[in-house]
C-alpha cells in the first residue's frame, strides 16, 4: 500500500511542477548496467557455451570454440552429464556436504558475532566491524598460505593443542582431511556472512524487542520469536553469499589438503582446464555447476520476493 | 601460485566469424598429427618454420631479456651474470614470466599473449609448438657450446632431429624421495619392488605423488610391472587405475607439485614420488641449514638404472623480440661453469660432458658457497648419489614420449578416477 501512495504522490508532484519526462528517460538509467551485463556476463557465457559445444584443436589440443550454433556438437555435453551422474557423483555429493557444513558453521558463528556487535557493540561498534573485516584486506590466497604454516605438524595450532593436552600428539591437519578443508572454507568466507547479518540486525528496532519483553517473553523466546524471524532475509542472503563461491572454490582444497579424498567440484574444473584436450569438458562442468546453483538462487529470489510482498 | 587463468579464449572479430566457413578443427593437415608423437625408435624431424637468424646479426642493443619459464627453474644470479657479461650491449633483465604447467604455457603462447626471448618447454610440447609455427629454428653457429659441451645424445635428439628448435636444459630421473629419519636407505633399497613403498599403509597420510597424470600413472604402471610408460593399451591402464585406487585406500595420498623439493624436507611427507632434481634441491628447504637436517633427505632410483629418465629443453619463440640475444643466452647456459652454477641452485643437472658423476657428490656448488647461512652442500648430497644422472641412463631407461590423442584420453580417464578420490568398491 505505501508504495502505491508514494507513486501517486510523485506523479502529482511532477504534474504540479509541470516537468514531463520522455518515456525512455527512466529506463535509460538501466543502460550502463545492461551494457555491463552484456559485455561481462552474456558474452563470456556464450564463450563458455561455444567451448562446451565446440571442439578441440588437433595439434594443440586446446579448446576451439564454435561460435555458430548450427555447428555445435553435443558429445561433450552428453559425456559431461554422464560423468556427473556416474564417475563424479561422489565428488558432487562431497562438495555439497562440505558446503552445507561450512555454511552452517559460518551461520552459527557469524550470527553470534554479528548479534554481539549489533546489540552490545556500543561505542566500539565501528572498531569491532573494522577488526572483523580486516582479514578481507589480505588476499584469500595469502590467508590460506598462513593457515598452511599454522596447521603444520610443528605449527602453532598443534603446539597450543599439545601444550593444553587437548591432543596427545600433533594432529596432521594438512594430511588430506575433509575437516581441514571445511574449516578453511569457514575461515575464508565467514566475513561475508557477518556483514549482511550485522547490517540487518543493527536495523532491528529496539522497541520491537522491548515490546516482546513487555508482553512477557523471556530473553530466549524474544530472540526466537522476534529477532530470529526478523533476520530471516539476512540469514538467507548470507547463506547465498557464502555458499555460492564455496561451490566453485578449488584452492582451499589444493592448499590445505591436496588429497583426492577431498576433491571438490572446483578441483575437477581446474584439473580439466589445465589438461590438454579437456577444454570442452571443463566448460561443460562449469555449465552444470551453474545450473545446479540456479536452484538455491531461485529459492532465495522467491523467498525475498514473498517477504517483500508480505511487507 | 598454482594455475592461473587456464585456457585462453580469444574472442574473434566479426570478420573472423564471417570468414569461418568450415567447421573449426577440420582445417588441420592430418599428416602433421603424426609428427606430434615421436618415440626414441621413431624420431621426428620437425618442419622448418622459415630460416634461422643470420650469424652476423648484431646483439640487440638496449634489449630487456624476456624469459618464459617454470617457477624456480633458473637461478636469477646466473641470469644477472649474463646481463653483466653483455653490459656493452646495454641489456637488462627484470623478472622471469612464469607458468605453472605446460598447458598454461602452450595456450598462452598460442594466444599470442607472451612475447618471450626464450621458453623452457618439456619434450611433449616441443613438436606441438614447432608444427604450429610458434618456435623459430636455431642458428647452430651461434650456439657452439652445444657441440662442445653437451652429451652426444643431444647432438641429434629423437624428438627434434638435427636440434632444429631446441637445446637440452636439464636431465632427470623419476624415483622416490624419502625421509631417512623414517625410512632407512637399506629398508627401501632392500625391497623387492621399492615402488610399493608409496602404497605402504605404514606411511598413511604421509605419502605424496605428483599432481601430474603422466608421472603418477607411470608409477602405478611400473609398480604393477608394466615398463611401457607410453602405453595406450586399455588392459595396462586398467591395471594402473586399480593400483591407484588401492593407493587411495591404503595411504590417502596427496597430489602435489612442491611436495618433494619443499614439503618433504620441511617434514610434511615421509615419502614422495620425485624427480631427481627436486630432491637434489631439497636441502635448500630444510627447517635449519645443517648437515643433520640435510641427512634426513634420501632418494631411491633402481640400482640397475632401469627407470624413467628424461630431459627438458630451451627454445626460442617465433615472436621473440630479441632472437640474437636469445641465442647468446642459450649459448651462455650451455657453458660448463654457468650450467653448473645454475645447477647448484635449481637442483636439476645439465647434460654436460665435464660434469663427472663421481665429482658431483664431492663438489660444493656456487649457491652453497655463497649461502652464508647454510652449512656446505654438494651439487648432489653424497648419500643420494642415485640422484646423479648419467648419460648411460638414457640407453637403458624409460623415456616419456607424447601420447596419441586416443591414448591420452585413456590416461586422462584413469587420472580422473584417481582424482575423484572414490576408493575401489565404494
Amino acid at each position: 500500500m505505501p508504495a502505491r501512495v508514494s507513486k501517486v504522490r510523485r506523479t502529482r508532484a511532477a504534474e504540479q511542477s509541470g516537468v514531463h519526462y520522455p518515456r525512455w528517460f527512466w529506463p535509460a538509467f538501466a543502460s550502463p548496467a545492461i551494457a555491463w551485463l552484456l559485455v561481462f556476463f552474456l558474452l563470456p557465457l556464450y564463450a563458455v557455451l561455444s567451448i562446451a559445444f565446440g571442439t578441440v584443436d588437433p595439434i594443440f589440443r586446446t579448446p576451439l570454440p564454435v561460435w555458430q550454433p548450427w555447428w555445435w556438437t553435443t558429445s561433450h555435453v552428453v559425456e559431461g552429464l554422464d560423468k556427473t551422474f556416474g564417475l563424479f557423483q561422489q565428488v558432487y555429493l562431497r562438495t555439497f556436504w562440505y558446503v552445507l557444513l561450512a555454511s552452517a558453521i559460518c551461520l552459527v558463528l557469524g550470527y553470534a558475532v554479528a548479534y554481539y556487535v549489533a546489540r552490545h557493540g556500543g561505542r566500539r561498534k565501528t572498531l569491532l566491524l573494522v577488526l572483523l573485516v580486516s582479514p578481507l584486506w589480505i588476499s584469500y590466497l595469502m590467508r590460506m598460505l598462513a593457515w598452511v604454516n599454522l596447521l603444520d605438524r610443528e605449527g602453532y595450532v598443534n603446539r597450543i593443542l599439545t601444550f593444553l593436552h587437548v591432543v596427545p600428539q600433533p594432529v596432521g591437519w594438512l594430511e588430506g582431511r575433509g575437516i581441514t578443508v571445511i574449516l578453511g572454507l569457514v575461515y575464508g568466507y565467514i566475513p561475508y556472512m557477518i556483514l549482511p547479518l550485522y547490517a540487518f540486525l543493527d536495523r532491528i528496532e529496539g522497541s520491537l524487542l522491548e515490546s516482546g519483553r513487555d508482553l512477557g517473553a523471556d530473553p530466549l523466546s524474544t530472540f526466537v520469536r522476534v529477532t530470529l524471524p526478523l533476520s530471516r532475509p539476512a540469514i538467507l542472503a548470507g547463506l547465498v553469499i557464502v555458499s555460492l563461491p564455496m561451490f566453485g572454490d578449488y584452492f582451499t582444497n589444493t592448499m590445505l589438503s591436496g588429497s583426492p579424498s577431498t576433491t571438490m567440484v572446483g578441483n575437477l574444473i581446474d584439473d580439466s582446464i589445465n589438461t590438454a584436450g579437456q577444454g570442452p569438458e571443463a566448460a561443460v562442468r562449469i555449465l552444470i555447476l551453474m545450473v545446479m546453483l540456479l536452484i538455491p538462487i531461485g529459492y532465495y529470489l522467491r523467498s525475498t520476493a514473498r517477504a517483500a510482498q508480505a511487507r | 601460485m598454482r594455475r592461473s587463468a587456464g585456457a585462453a579464449v580469444a574472442l574473434p572479430s566479426l570478420s573472423a566469424i564471417l570468414a569461418a566457413c568450415t567447421r573449426p578443427g577440420e582445417t588441420r593437415n592430418p599428416e602433421q598429427v603424426d609428427l606430434l608423437v615421436p618415440r626414441p625408435d621413431r624420431p621426428v624431424t620437425l618442419p622448418m618454420n622459415g630460416e634461422p637468424i643470420p650469424t652476423d646479426a648484431p646483439i640487440e642493443s638496449g634489449a630487456e631479456l624476456q624469459i618464459f619459464n617454470w617457477v624456480d627453474y633458473v637461478w636469477k644470479a646466473t641470469v644477472r651474470r649474463f646481463v653483466e657479461e653483455n653490459s656493452e650491449h646495454d641489456i637488462s633483465f627484470s623478472a622471469v614470466t612464469t607458468f605453472n604447467n605446460m598447458e598454461e604455457a602452450v595456450s598462452k603462447m598460442q594466444a599470442g599473449e607472451i612475447e618471450a626471448d626464450v621458453v623452457f618447454p618439456t619434450i611433449d610440447a616441443v613438436p606441438r609448438l614447432a608444427v604450429a609455427g610458434l618456435l623459430q629454428p636455431l642458428n647452430h653457429e651461434l650456439i657452439p657450446n652445444l657441440e662442445r659441451n653437451v652429451w652426444s645424445a643431444y647432438q641429434n635428439p629423437y624428438y627434434d632431429q638435427q636440434w632444429r628448435y631446441t637445446v637440452p636444459y636439464t636431465v632427470y630421473t623419476t624415483g622416490i624421495s624419502y625421509r631417512r629419519d623414517v625410512i632407512s636407505d637399506s629398508q627401501i633399497y632392500g625391497m623387492a619392488n621399492p615402488w610399493e613403498i608409496l602404497w605402504d599403509p605404514a606411511h598413511r597420510d604421509r605419502v605424496g605423488v605428483y599432481d601430474s597424470y603422466r608421472d603418477t600413472i607411470q608409477t602405478a604402471l611400473l609398480k604393477g610391472g608394466i615398463t611401457d610408460i607410453n602405453t595406450g593399451d586399455q588392459g595396462d591402464l586398467d591395471l594402473a587405475r586399480d593400483e591407484l585406487l588401492s593407493m587411495l585406500d591404503l595411504v590417502n595420498p596427496r597430489a602435489t607439485i612442491n611436495g618433494s623439493y619443499k614439503r618433504l624436507p620441511q617434514g610434511e611427507f615421509d615419502v614422495h614420488l620425485s624427480w631427481s632434481g627436486d630432491i637434489a634441491a631439497g636441502w635448500g628447504y630444510v627447517p635449519e641449514y645443517t648437515r643433520d637436517y640435510y641427512e634426513n633427505l634420501g632418494y631411491w632410483f633402481p640400482e640397475d638404472r632401469v627407470g624413467p629418465v628424461d630431459n627438458d629443453c630451451i627454445a626460442i619463440p617465433a615472436n621473440a623480440p630479441h632472437p640474437r640475444l636469445a641465442h647468446e643466452f642459450i649459448n651462455f647456459l650451455l657453458d660448463f661453469q654457468n650450467a653448473m652454477d645454475n645447477f647448484s641452485w635449481v637442483g636439476y643437472q645439465p647434460p654436460m660432458n665435464d660434469a663427472q658423476p663421481a665429482l658431483l657428490t664431492q663438489t660444493e656448488g656456487l649457491y652453497s658457497q655463497i649461502s652464508g647461512w647454510a652449512e656446505p652442500a654438494e651439487y648432489v648430497l653424497p648419500w643420494m648419489e642415485s640422484a646423479v644422472v648419467r648419460q648411460s641412463d638414457f640407453d637403458v631407461g624409460y623415456r616419456q614420449a607424447p601420447l596419441s590423442p586416443e591414448s591420452d584420453e585413456r590416461w586422462n580417464d584413469v587420472w580422473q578416477q584417481f582424482k575423484t578420490g572414490v576408493k575401489a568398491g565404494e
